[in-house]
């Protein structure tokens, strides 16, 4: 689906090299760089930058809190949050002049791949973490209320993550064609409507995504 | 009618058709948020939340629709 990626480096002759694999590469590298520059400056009383990023830690801790409760949004913190924090640096990552322009730095959320990468990434997390809370609820879930229902669940366990990345990968992938468009209908002011909407809905993007996952995960994990 | 105008038109009513649909359901979804919100002001955060993600599974189908619509372009 989509249109296919230029391949810049072959990497060992086997790995193709992307667009959107350079920009994932980058964000990680700000991404890692700034945790590191926070994490080596520690204060106990925080200057600007430390506020800025505790305010965004504190967000999510009581975002995951409302969903997932205190205990359980602490443990799986750090998946959540990373996946959050990496859709919405991608998501935003198109709206910087010049990406998606070449071949070299593209969007990554606005590939299929990508999406789909994620979709199997939540599933595998989704099933472990399943699994190892509680085998016994695990396996009694898919025959809960009845036991013709079996075959359904079992599908949807697969259409969820299949779900998610969909989406997310035509929410933004849309959202850059009609700006495109925008652009060819006239040039000058018209895809700014476009792109000023694509501010909010690149953050609900993210936000949506890493609600669903925490939300299909407390049923995963219910007591 | 030539091949492409055929394609065309189907690119235009899959996205056109699944618009409607979520869209009412979205219209609705919110009338009924906004109304429990009037009403109960106190519970707004746990009712916004909950209208976040059943407004983004709706949207879902749209966008299956406009991914279709991509999809049917491409092969003009």
């Amino acid at each position: 689906m989509g249109e296919k990626s230029e391949v810049i480096i072959k990497l060992f002759g086997i790995l193709d090299v992307t667009g959107e694999v350079v920009a994932m590469w980058i964000i990680l590298g700000v991404l890692a760089l700034v945790s590191l520059i926070v994490k080596l400056n520690l204060k106990e009383r925080p200057g600007k930058f430390q506020n800025i990023v505790e305010t965004g830690v504190e967000y999510l801790d009581n975002f995951f809190t409302d969903i997932l409760g205190k205990k359980k949004a602490r443990k799986y913190f750090t998946f959540l949050a990373s996946l959050f924090v990496f859709i919405i640096f991608s998501n935003y990552s198109g709206m910087i002049p010049g990406v998606g322009l070449t071949d070299y730095v593209k969007a990554p959320t606005a590939s299929l791949s990508v999406t789909a990468g994620l979709g199997v990434l939540t599933f595998l997390f989704l099933q472990i973490s399943g699994l190892r809370h509680n085998v016994k609820h695990y396996f009694k879930r898919f025959v809960m209320p009845m036991f013709f229902m079996l075959p359904l669940l079992v599908l949807d366990e697969f259409i969820k993550p299949a779900s998610l990345a969909l989406r997310l990968y035509g929410n933004i992938f849309g959202e850059e064609m009609v700006t495109e468009e925008l652009y060819h209908i006239f040039p000058i002011g018209a895809p700014v409507v476009m792109m000023a909407l694509s501010v909010l809905f690149c953050a609900l993007q993210a936000m949506v995504f890493t609600m669903l996952v925490s939300i299909y995960l407390e049923e995963v994990t219910e007591d | 009618m030539t091949n492409s105008a055929i394609i065309a038109l189907a690119a235009a009513i899959a996205i056109a058709i699944s618009t409607l649909g979520p869209a009412i359901g979205q219209g609705l979804t919110a009338k009924a948020a906004m109304e429990s919100i009037a009403r109960q002001p106190d519970a707004a955060k746990d009712i916004r939340s909950t209208l976040i993600i059943s407004l983004a599974l709706m949207e879902a189908l749209t966008i299956y629709g406009l991914l279709i619509a991509f999809m049917l372009i491409g092969k003009i």
